[in-house]
Formats: C-alpha cells, sequence, structure tokens
C-alpha cells in the first residue's frame, strides 16, 4: 500500500510538522512547552530521512536517524538540565523572565 | 679633482663645526676660515685651466657629478664667469670669516654662526659652479636657507626673526619664478644643462624665449632685491655685520646678476626681455638711492645702496653689456664688504651703536675705519682712479650706446644721488663733535688682537681702489678678454652711435657726482654745519618726505594685498574649516556610530522569542534566495 | 494510502495540541501521540528497527524525563506561574512569518531539481520478517557496526558528554540560581553602572 504513496507526501507532511514546531517555539513562554516544540521538529527531520531511505533504498538514513535521537536525547536531558537549574525558585517559569542578557 | 674639493670644503667645514662646534671654543672661526682659505687656494690654482677656453664653446675645467636620467646630468664647471664669482665668493668670503672672527668674540654661538657661513659658502658655490639649471636652483633655494639662518641668527630678537621669515618668503616667491623657467626651458629644448639649452636658444620661437627671461628674471629680482621683491634686504640688516657684508652685499645678493650674465644668450635673443631687465634695473637704482637719503641706521644706508648698486648691475647686464655690468659686481663686492667692515668696527668702537644720529668725531676716534670708509664711499661714487669709477663709468655709457636714453638719464641722475646720500652718512658719521649720549655704551673689548679686524677691512680697501684697473684698455684690457669666451663680442645685441662720446660723457657723470658731494657737505660737512648737528638733524628727521620714509608704501602694499588675506585664509581655514569640516567630519563619523548603535541595540532585548524570531527569518532569507534563484550547482 | 492520510492528520493534530496546551502535561501526552503516529508511519516506510527505537527511547525515555522535570517544577496541582507578556504583538507576525517560511520551503522544494544521485541501495525489500530485509534489525545493525562504526561510536561519546554535562549542571555543587528568591538580587545602583552610549 505504501508503495503507492510518493515521497512527496511524506515530505511535505515533515515540513508541516516541523513548521508547527517553529511556530511553537516562537510563541510560547513556558520553557518546557518550547523544548517540546524543538522535539517535534527533530522528529520532522527523522521523518524525512526515513522517507528518502525508502526511497533510495538506502540504509544510511536509518542510521542517521538513529544518530538524531540520540542527539536529540542528549539535548533534551542538558536542555532540561539548564531549565531546572534556572526556574528551580524561580516564581514564574517565563522565558521572557531570563532576559538578563539583554544590551 | 680639485673642483669637487673646492666644492665641498666649505661644506666640510660647516659640518665640522656643527659636529664638533662646542668643543673648539675659541678655534672655531679659525677652523672656518681655513676651509674657506682652502677653497680660495683651490680656486687660484685652477685660474689657469679655467680661463683658457676657446671662445662660444666650453672648454673650462668640469667635474660631472652624477647621470640623472640618459642625456640629463648634473655637474660642476669652472669658467670665466663662474671663475670670477668664485673667486669672489671664496676669496671675499674669506676675508669676511677672518674679520668675523673678531666681530662675533664673545657671542655665545659662534661655532653655529661659523657652521652658517661655511654652509652659505657652500650653497653659493652650488650655484655658481653647477652646469645645469637644475643644480643652479639647488644652490639658489639652499642659499635662501642660508640666508634665513643668518639673518635670524640672533633669534631670540624677534625683529630679526620676523626679518628671516620676511626675507625667505619673498625669495620663495623668486624660487617659483626660477622652477617655471627651467620648466619651460627643458620642456623647448629637452634639457636642463646650459649648452644644451643656449645651442638651442637661437631656434626657439620668441615667446617662449621671453617667457623663459621673465620667469628667471622674477628669480632674480627676488634675490637681488629689485623692485618690487626689494623690501627683505633692509630688513635683512638684522643680522651680523659679518653676513651683511658677505651675503646681502658681496654674494648673495649678486646672485641675479649671475644668473643673467650666465644666460646671456637667452637674453641676446629677446629685446624684449632685455628692455623689462633694464627697465626694473633702472628703476631699482633711482628708487634704492632715494630710499637712501632718508636712512638714520648706518646699515640700512648701506642696504638701499646696494639695492641701488644693484640695479646698475642688473640695468648693465639688462641692456645686453654683460662684461660691464659684472665689473660693477667685481668692484662692488669690495667696496661694498668694505664698507659694511668698516661699518662694523664703528658699530664695536661705539658699544652697538648703528644710529648715525649719535655718532659724530669719529675722524679722531677710529681712525682706520675713518680712512676706510673714506676709499669705500669715494669709489662707490665714482670717484676717478678709484674702481667705482671704472665700472660705473662702463655701465652707464653703455645704456646710451645700446640704445636707452632715458636709462642714461637715470643712472647719470642716481650718480648724483649716491653721490648725495652716500657722503651724508659719511659727514654724519665722521665729522663733527662726538654726539654720543652720556648713557652711550662702551666699545667692544675683545681679547684677540686688531689685525683680526683691520686685515681684511684694509685689503679690501685696497681692493676698492685697485679693483677696476683690469678694465683699463677697453675691450682689450684683461677683463673684456678674461670673459670673452662668456660674452663674444659678436653676440645679438646692437649697438648704435651716439652723439656723446665716451670721454663726455664720462666728464657729464662726474660733474653730477661732484655736484652730489658738494650738496652733501653743504648740508652736513662744513663747521657750521657740524656746529649744531644734533639739532639740524632731529629738526631733518621730522621733516622728511613721508613717502620716502615708508619705502613708498610698498611694504604696507604687499601687507595689505598679500600678507593680510593669507592670514585672513588662514585664520578661515584654522577656525572654521579645522574645528568644524575637518574635525567635523570625523564628529559626524563617530556620531553616526553612535546613533546606529542605539537603533540596533534595540534588537538586543534578551528575550528567547525574539532571538528565536531573528533566527527563522535568516531561515526564510535563506529559503527565499534559493526558492527565487534556483539551487545552482 | 488510507493509512497514511489518517496516520498524517493524526500526526498534524496531535503537534498542533501539543503547542497550543495550556498545561505541559497536556503538551506531554499530546507529544505521546504524536510519537506513536510517527512510529506507525515509519512502519508503512518499511522501517521496523526504527519504530521500536521511536516508541522505547522517545516516548519511553525522553517523554518520562520531560515528566520528571514537570514534577520537579511545579508546585502541586496548580497551573506553573506566568509572568508579563513582554512581546504581546509578536504572535501575530510570528504565525505569518512561519506560514511564509513554510510556503517558501514548499515552493522552493517544488522549484528545486531533484536530479541528485540517490546513492546505491543496500538491500532488497521483502516481506516483514524476513532476514536481512530493507529495515530489518539485521540490515540495520549490519549497517551501524560495519559501514557507519565511527558514527556509532561518536554517539557514544555525545551520550557520555550530556550525562557529565547534566551532572555538572544540576549535581551536587549546582551553580547559582538566576531567577527566583535564592538568586542573587540585582540593584538598581547596578544599572546605574552601566555604560550607556549618550
Amino acid at each position: 500500500m505504501s508503495e503507492t504513496v510518493a515521497i512527496a507526501n511524506y515530505i511535505g507532511l515533515s515540513a508541516v510538522i516541523f513548521f508547527i514546531g517553529v511556530a511553537g517555539v516562537l510563541t510560547r513562554r513556558n520553557p518546557l512547552i518550547i523544548l517540546m516544540a524543538i522535539e517535534l521538529m527533530w522528529n520532522a527531520a527523522n521523518l524525512a530521512l526515513v522517507a528518502f531511505a525508502k526511497s533510495w533504498l538506502n540504509n544510511a538514513g536509518h542510521i542517521f536517524v538513529f544518530l538524531v535521537v540520540t542527539v536529540a536525547a542528549a539535548e533534551a536531558a542538558i536542555g532540561l538540565a539548564i531549565v531546572v537549574i534556572v526556574f528551580r525558585n524561580a516564581r514564574n517559569v517565563d522565558v521572557d523572565e531570563a532576559a538578563s542578557l539583554r544590551g | 679633482m680639485m673642483l669637487y674639493a673646492l666644492w665641498l670644503l666649505p661644506l666640510v667645514g660647516a659640518l665640522v663645526l656643527w659636529t664638533f662646534g662646542p668643543q673648539l671654543k675659541g678655534l672655531g672661526g679659525w677652523v672656518a676660515t681655513a676651509f674657506i682659505a682652502a677653497s680660495f687656494a683651490l680656486t687660484v690654482a685652477l685660474f689657469g685651466a679655467a680661463s683658457q677656453p676657446n671662445p662660444g664653446s666650453f672648454d673650462g675645467v668640469s667635474a660631472p657629478l652624477v647621470t640623472w636620467i640618459p642625456g640629463f646630468s648634473l655637474g660642476l664647471m669652472l669658467d670665466p664667469l663662474s671663475l670670477l664669482w668664485t673667486l669672489v665668493i671664496t676669496g671675499i668670503g674669506g676675508l669676511i670669516h677672518l674679520y668675523a672672527i673678531g666681530y662675533m668674540e664673545g657671542d655665545r654661538a659662534v661655532a653655529r654662526f661659523f657652521a652658517y657661513m661655511n654652509f652659505f659658502v657652500f650653497a653659493m658655490l652650488t650655484l655658481v659652479l653647477s652646469d645645469n639649471f637644475v643644480g643652479l636652483l639647488v644652490g639658489w633655494g639652499l642659499v635662501g636657507l642660508a640666508s634665513y639662518f643668518l639673518i635670524g641668527f640672533w633669534f631670540f630678537k624677534p625683529s630679526a626673526v620676523a626679518a628671516a621669515r620676511k626675507a625667505f618668503v619673498i625669495n620663495v616667491v623668486g624660487d617659483v619664478g626660477l622652477m617655471f623657467a627651467v620648466f619651460v626651458l627643458f620642456k623647448a629644448t629637452g634639457s636642463a644643462g646650459y649648452w644644451t639649452v643656449f645651442e638651442k636658444a637661437p631656434t626657439l620661437p620668441e615667446s617662449i624665449v621671453l617667457l623663459a627671461c621673465i620667469c628667471i628674471f622674477i628669480g632674480c629680482a627676488a634675490k637681488s632685491a629689485q623692485v618690487p621683491l626689494h623690501t627683505w634686504l633692509p630688513d635683512a640688516m638684522e643680522g651680523p655685520t659679518p653676513v651683511s657684508a658677505l651675503i646681502h652685499a658681496a654674494t648673495m645678493v649678486t646672485a641675479g646678476v649671475y644668473l643673467v650674465a650666465r644666460c646671456a644668450p637667452l637674453w641676446s635673443h629677446s629685446a624684449d626681455a632685455r628692455e623689462l631687465v633694464g627697465t626694473i634695473g633702472a628703476i631699482t637704482a633711482i628708487a634704492g638711492a632715494l630710499l637712501g637719503i632718508v636712512q638714520w641706521d648706518i646699515k640700512r644706508v648701506l642696504a638701499y645702496s646696494t639695492m641701488s648698486q644693484i640695479g646698475y648691475m642688473i640695468m648693465g647686464v639688462g641692456v645686453g653689456a654683460y662684461s660691464g655690468g659684472v665689473l660693477q659686481f667685481f668692484t662692488h663686492a669690495f667696496f661694498k664688504a668694505d664698507l659694511f667692515l668698516a661699518a662694523g668696527l664703528v658699530i664695536h668702537a661705539l658699544g652697538d651703536e648703528q644710529d648715525i644720529r649719535n655718532m659724530g668725531g669719529l675722524r679722531t676716534k677710529t681712525p682706520f675705519a675713518f680712512w676706510t670708509m673714506l676709499i669705500g664711499t669715494m669709489s662707490i661714487c665714482g670717484i676717478p682712479l678709484l674702481a667705482g669709477f671704472y665700472s660705473k663709468d662702463e655701465v652707464v655709457y653703455q645704456t646710451l650706446e645700446r640704445g636707452h636714453p632715458w636709462m642714461y638719464a637715470v643712472a647719470a641722475l642716481t650718480a648724483g644721488i649716491t653721490a648725495f646720500y652716500m657722503f651724508r652718512m659719511f659727514f654724519i658719521a665722521f665729522f663733527g663733535k662726538n654726539r654720543a649720549g652720556a648713557g652711550a655704551a662702551h666699545a667692544h673689548h675683545g681679547s684677540l688682537p686688531a689685525w683680526v679686524m683691520q686685515l681684511p677691512v684694509g685689503l679690501l680697501a685696497l681692493g676698492a681702489i685697485a679693483s677696476g684697473y683690469v678694465s683699463i684698455g677697453g675691450d682689450q684690457s684683461p677683463w673684456f678678454r678674461f670673459l670673452a669666451p662668456d660674452f663674444p663680442a659678436a653676440d645679438n645685441v646692437p649697438i648704435y652711435a651716439v652723439p656723446i662720446s665716451d670721454g663726455l660723457s664720462t666728464v657729464l657723470v662726474l660733474a653730477i657726482v661732484l655736484v652730489g658731494i658738494g650738496l652733501a657737505y653743504w648740508r652736513y660737512g662744513t663747521a657750521a654745519a657740524t656746529a649744531d648737528a644734533s639739532a639740524r638733524l632731529a629738526r631733518e628727521a621730522k621733516s622728511q618726505p613721508q613717502i620716502l620714509v615708508r619705502g613708498y608704501y610698498v611694504d604696507d602694499l604687499i601687507g595689505a594685498l598679500v600678507v593680510r588675506p593669507a592670514q585672513a585664509a588662514g585664520g578661515f581655514f584654522g577656525r572654521i574649516v579645522d574645528p568644524h569640516v575637518v574635525d567635523g567630519a570625523v564628529r559626524d563619523l563617530a556620531w553616526i556610530a553612535g546613533v546606529l548603535g542605539l537603533f540596533v541595540r534595540r534588537l538586543q532585548n534578551g528575550l528567547v522569542r525574539a532571538y528565536a524570531i531573528a533566527l527563522v527569518v535568516g531561515v526564510a532569507g535563506f529559503l527565499a534566495y534559493y526558492a527565487f534563484a534556483g539551487v545552482t550547482k | 494510502m488510507i493509512a497514511f492520510w489518517l496516520l498524517g492528520i493524526w500526526l498534524v493534530l496531535s503537534a498542533i495540541f501539543t503547542v497550543t496546551a495550556r498545561k505541559p502535561v497536556y503538551s506531554v501526552i499530546g507529544l505521546l501521540a504524536n510519537f506513536v503516529a510517527l512510529a506507525m508511519l515509519y512502519l508503512t516506510l518499511n522501517a521496523e528497527f526504527l519504530a521500536v527505537v521511536q516508541i522505547v527511547i522517545y516516548s519511553g525515555a525522553i517523554l518520562v524525563l520531560f515528566l520528571f522535570v514537570i514534577a520537579l517544577l511545579s508546585s502541586g496541582t496548580a497551573a506553573f506561574g506566568i509572568g508579563p507578556d513582554k512581546m504581546p504583538r509578536a504572535i501575530g507576525p510570528a504565525l505569518v512569518l512561519v506560514v511564509a517560511t513554510l510556503g517558501l520551503l514548499v515552493f522552493g522544494l517544488s522549484r528545486a531539481p531533484m536530479a541528485i544521485s540517490p546513492g546505491t541501495s543496500t538491500s532488497t525489500t521483502g516481506p516483514v520478517g524476513t532476514a536481512g530485509v530493507f529495515g530489518s534489525v539485521s540490515d540495520f545493525g549490519r549497517a551501524l557496526f560495519t559501514t557507519h562504526l565511527l558514527p556509532f561510536e561518536v554517539t557514544a561519546f555525545i551520550l557520555m558528554v550530556a550525562v557529565i554535562g547534566v551532572i555538572l549542571l544540576a549535581g551536587d555543587a549546582a551553580p547559582q540560581p538566576t531567577l527566583g528568591k535564592h538568586a542573587p538580587q540585582r540593584r538598581r545602583s547596578d544599572r546605574a553602572r552601566e555604560p550607556i552610549l549618550k
């Protein structure tokens, strides 16, 4: 059944998910939600990779997805650690509050 | 070889004195004099070789220096004309150096003085020994520089500094003129060497020759203090008396005469140029003489007389009487140096007094100065048997012979005025009773024997008598034959038949001169005149015509036309352009940077979301580029 | 075909829910749904191993990590505190920007010639369960440990770095918090000492 679905559809879907993630990063103020939107973006990229791997029957795409998952995990861990430190005893968990690097 | 040494020895002397001056102490002057004397000896040694060349071509002593571009080389040469000048520069220069040892004794900066004097001699030698216009120009500029150094030698006197600056600036005007002349000649003939240019001179269009001559003459007018660039010379008397004698009487101011004489082949081809030069010379002669009548400073009288006498020289070489004009230079060098140095003896004896109203009775006080000054004064007036007589007579008659009767009239009249003001000075200063007040300073007492200062003056006085004798015999005299290679008799300048014979003219001029002396004696020299000299002189001082006292207002004119506009321009640039435009541009650039910074600063608000938006905007930009421009391999 | 469309809609809706949910816990649930849909999409693309990896690592580990942090930061069941909005008028333009960028990407992709050589295929397709078929565990494993050994080792390194980083950041000697009542207070005089361009 998947033979009849063109790769372009998967790529389009991947793009849509990616930009939903971007919208989330730009719009939300809770740092946790922002991190989750970033996870969405990672996954959109993974989808594109798997689609291309299938299209060309080249499992380098799969390997790369594996790598992406690893890096995304590492990034989520560290990002969450930073969020924890910054907002541990804050009254508001709001990214706008962490604006002390203003020029 | 000897020519190189001749040229460079004074420079070595200057360097030695500059470097080791403080160590040499009293010996500095002797060292300097020794270098000049060595140059003089070398000149004499080269005399024979340099004076033998064939007429019309150059065979004298030459010493090439450097070939700059192929076909364009600089070098030194010694032909009769430059040999003559070199003899005067080194010979009379040497005597003046010797004199200066005594005169400058006790000054705080003796070594610097002699270094400058030697440097001047070197510069002047560069000027006259060059075989091309470029070397001439170099020497021209260096001489102006040396003059600046020496006029402003006593730099703690503001008047001396101002005078030095004035001299330098006016000389620069002349330098520019001379430079243009060199450019014109180079463009027209493809060379800056004298002989190449002179060979090609007959083939050049008359307008080019005239232009070159005018530009050359601007230089000459500045350097030789001809009207209207003469105002620096009286002020240049601020320098020490040996300086006045050497530079502003015998040598530097005669550089203009040298140049016109050197470029005789050019002048022979342009009657208009000759007319210009002769006219300026005549005007200067009489203008200077008239101004000499109202001066009270002994050195200023001599300065104006220099201006006037150089007017004679210029007039002479201007009408085409090259040998005559150069003879006037030769005799003038002797008697003017004699006059200046004798005046220096007087000044020293009276403790730096220069105003003749405060002198008087010096006949008995300084007899040596009295006699030498008398000889010099008689020579300048043209008393027969003295040197000045021969040269003045020659120049004056030549103006008639070459077809300029009005110049003749001016020259003859000026001879009378010269006699009048020179003897006025002489009578006021030397006759009568001593008018120095109770507060007069005491004479300088040096540790050197009197002959150090008196020997040069004496020798110069002898020259003031005898230097004219070489020209006895008309065209066959040693003088004319010596200069014949440079000034062949068959040049382009026409000679006319004149109603007055040479002898009659001589008598006529002599009569005018005697009238002048008689007038001066009647006003200043008689017993009655000298009896109440102070009162008479004070009355005269009040009644002098303003136009003469103010120097025909030339200084004021230059001040209004040149100095004040220049100062205004300078003020404008200094007060408005510099702070507002130049500094303003820099300030405005900084202000722009600041404003941009203030604007850009608002982008850094520290908000994560804003930065994220900026990121996405960048990505959108990239995508837009690739979307519309396409991905190219 | 139908599977693709259904899964696609499920994916998009859950993504939108994740991004717009009020409470973070709801976002985590939405994200979980998203990952499940994604795993099923991988299955339609013959990437069985990756589908499992997706569930195990992403949903099983990373989302749990998120839940832990939410628990750490929240004070009970109350909603997270939120400060004043410092970019109130940014949401409209930001959404427009996102849509525009998406449009540009699609437009650019549609115009770009896809003349890229695909590279050699590494395995053949076949029914699920056949040994060594494209997307199977053995195929993936062979590629991972032979052709792409270096990246594999590097991932190990990355993970080690991440662990060390987390320990340093949030371990025993935790750095000073920058917000909240235990953070050093910035005084008004600090601001006065800042150099400001005139």
